[in-house]
């Protein structure tokens, strides 16, 4: 693979993960404001609303960079203790589902949102929004996902490595 | 429970998926994609995004990421250091001495962290070499640590808790509220263990400590004097009612900020650094509670909540007698699960069970997170002895070893909790209200 479209997508996975970081300040910076509001007796409707699609955002961009970090939690258990060869066919197998079941998700997300905005879909809360526009982020991440595990699919064909650093660390920070 | 082939089917789906290491949320969906397609005509692929997504963008889910993002940046501070300088002090005098620094700091920075693993690095990268050089026995001070740390599930805030609350749909912080008592009490009887082992061992003569006037010990402990402040602002937010568990959350991060600020270890280099482990760490959780909602909508298609919920019952056990059966239970799946996966995994079968027989829904968060905590020490796959085991270069092996009375004095503690369930129920039944 050409270096460049090799830098393009390790800059497209990185963004994301920098994109749902700044989702996470925007969390912080309405729960903030929405306290400041009930203090003073304004009111900031909607901002419950708006840190859940922040937090939708967050969440589903950075999945590809998670992925790439290691710190997505799988059972390790068989995979450490089979010998390199097996190991790299239990591997393929690992990436065909998660391929596979990333690319399912994106289909129906694409067609879920397009749908949304087909259909004028608008929130139920306070802060009226058109729901095509959170819901975008979801099919962008979920979509950066897929070209993530794709990547390592097929890194593991031509190179027989996946480009996934294992840790331990990364992953044990959930608990 | 009508055809048990195609249960059996689904079952076999779910460990092939987990078992071989696909990552636990892809699992989940796919796990929930072959229960949809077994067990409904629904169509599956637009039944997974409509709950994927409320799942995924609720509100009660956004004090996860600043829950974490707090315990990241005071995981960059200098509070490591300020810890032992500041507890030694005060704890060299009780039975079994220094080893106390162990379970008292990870007891205050369970308290500032929702993460177990978090908890045990932070404290263990000073307490160990310090109790190293002063001569405990090195079984105590890796058993102590890798027990001890465990409290960062059970103190509020506690990841483990916001993720049982969010799939099971209860108040976080009556969670959090409940997890205060028993986090302590399980603190005291750890520390108790120490001075007793202290008292009996013929191999504890640690090298004893030079004398310290009152004067020298306040000004070796005013470093924790802010994280004290804050984990009062934090918790006492919760419990008098100013504050949710998402607003407390806040306060958390922007004191956690503050104090970074002030100790001079908030640079543009570490408020990246946890912002991005802060990033990673929740869409790791995300991931899975996206997978688990879907899945808990298939189980709920395949009748097997209902099935085995309405065979517990006809089977008439005791209330003892199903918490001992889930016990076991629990215990088996953390030696192949980590903690939150075997939540999030389990809740949707074991929730109608537990309402069923009139359990307390708060008290059991608190029983499976003390369940969740021993799945920590325990091999293969507990974290903490991964974690341990990294930090120290010991085997394994020894690692767990060393842990073995820290696990048995948990399962001490389930039975307290049986006994005494008050010790969890009472504080959040006398919160005050919270607002909106």
């Amino acid at each position: 693979m050409s270096k460049t479209i090799r830098a393009v997508l390790d800059a497209i996975y990185f963004g994301g993960g920098v994109l749902a970081a700044l989702c996470l300040i925007a969390i912080l910076v309405l729960i903030v404001l929405q306290m400041l509001a009930r203090w003073t007796g304004e009111v900031f409707p909607g901002a419950p609303d708006y840190a859940g699609y922040a937090m939708a955002a967050a969440s589903f961009l950075a999945f590809a960079h998670a992925l790439n970090r290691g710190a997505h939690i799988r059972v390790s258990i068989l995979l450490n203790n089979v010998p390199a060869s097996v190991r790299r066919y239990i591997e393929i197998w690992c990436f065909a589902v998660g391929t596979a079941l990333a690319w399912y998700f994106v289909y129906y997300a694409v067609k879920f949102v397009y749908f949304s905005w087909k259909f004028n879909d608008v929130s139920q809360g306070p802060d009226a929004s058109p729901m095509w526009i959170p819901q975008l982020p979801m099919v962008v991440g979920a979509f950066i996902l897929a070209i993530a595990l794709t990547d390592n699919l097929v890194s593991l064909f031509t190179n027989r490595v996946h480009r996934i650093q294992n840790s331990v660390v990364e992953q044990s920070h959930g608990e | 429970m009508e055809n048990l082939s195609v249960i059996v089917l689904f079952l076999f789906v779910l460990f092939l998926l987990l078992g071989t290491g696909v990552w636990v949320g892809l699992a989940l969906l796919g796990v929930a994609y072959v229960g949809m397609e077994l067990f409904t005509t629904r169509p599956t692929g637009d039944a997974m995004l409509t709950i994927v997504w409320s799942a995924s963008s609720s509100w009660t889910l956004t004090a996860l990421p600043l829950f974490i993002w707090m315990g990241e940046i005071l995981y960059r501070t200098r509070l490591s250091e300020d810890m032992f300088r500041g507890l030694a002090p005060w704890l060299r005098s009780l039975p079994g001495g220094l080893i106390h620094t162990n379970i008292v700091g990870c007891t205050i920075f369970a308290a500032v962290s929702g993460s177990s693993a978090a908890t045990l690095t932070t404290v263990g990268k000073m307490s160990i070499p310090e109790l190293r050089r002063r001569e405990y026995p090195e079984k105590m001070v890796i058993g102590t640590l890798a027990g001890a740390a465990t409290l960062g599930l059970m103190i509020p805030p506690s990841l483990t808790l916001i993720v049982y609350g969010v799939t099971i749909n209860e108040s976080i912080t009556k969670l959090f509220i409940a997890g205060i008592l028993p986090g302590l009490v399980l603190a005291a009887m750890f520390m108790a263990y120490v001075a007793i082992y202290a008292k009996i061992s013929k191999n504890y003569n640690p090298n004893p400590e030079p004398p310290m006037t009152f004067g020298e010990r306040l000004a070796n402990s005013r470093f924790l004097i802010p994280v004290i402040c804050l984990i009062l602002v934090v918790i006492g937010s919760m419990y008098l009612g100013y504050a949710t568990a998402t607003e407390a959350a806040a306060f958390g991060v922007i004191g956690a900020l503050v104090l970074a600020a002030t100790q001079g270890s908030l640079t543009f280099k570490t408020f990246t650094q946890s912002l991005m482990g802060a990033t990673r760490t929740s869409a790791m959780i995300a991931l899975i509670l996206a997978g688990a909602a879907f899945l808990s909508l298939a189980m709920g298609f395949t009748g097997l909540p209902k099935g085995l919920a309405t065979l517990i019952a006809d089977m008439e056990l005791t209330r003892f007698e199903l918490l001992m059966v889930l016990l076991v239970f629990y215990i088996i799946l953390g030696c192949f699960l980590d903690g939150i996966s075997s939540v999030v995994l389990t809740m949707a079968v074991v929730e109608p069970m537990v309402r069923q027989a009139g359990i307390d829904i708060i008290w059991f968060g608190i029983f499976i997170v003390v369940v969740v905590e021993m799945a920590q020490i325990t091999p293969p796959i507990g974290f903490n002895l991964f974690v341990l085991q990294g930090m120290t270069n010991h085997e394994m092996t020894f690692i767990a070893r060393a842990a073995i009375p820290m696990f048995l004095i948990m399962v001490l503690m389930v039975f307290v909790l049986i006994f005494f369930p008050e010790i969890a129920t009472w504080l959040p039944e006398n919160m005050r209200a919270q607002p909106g």
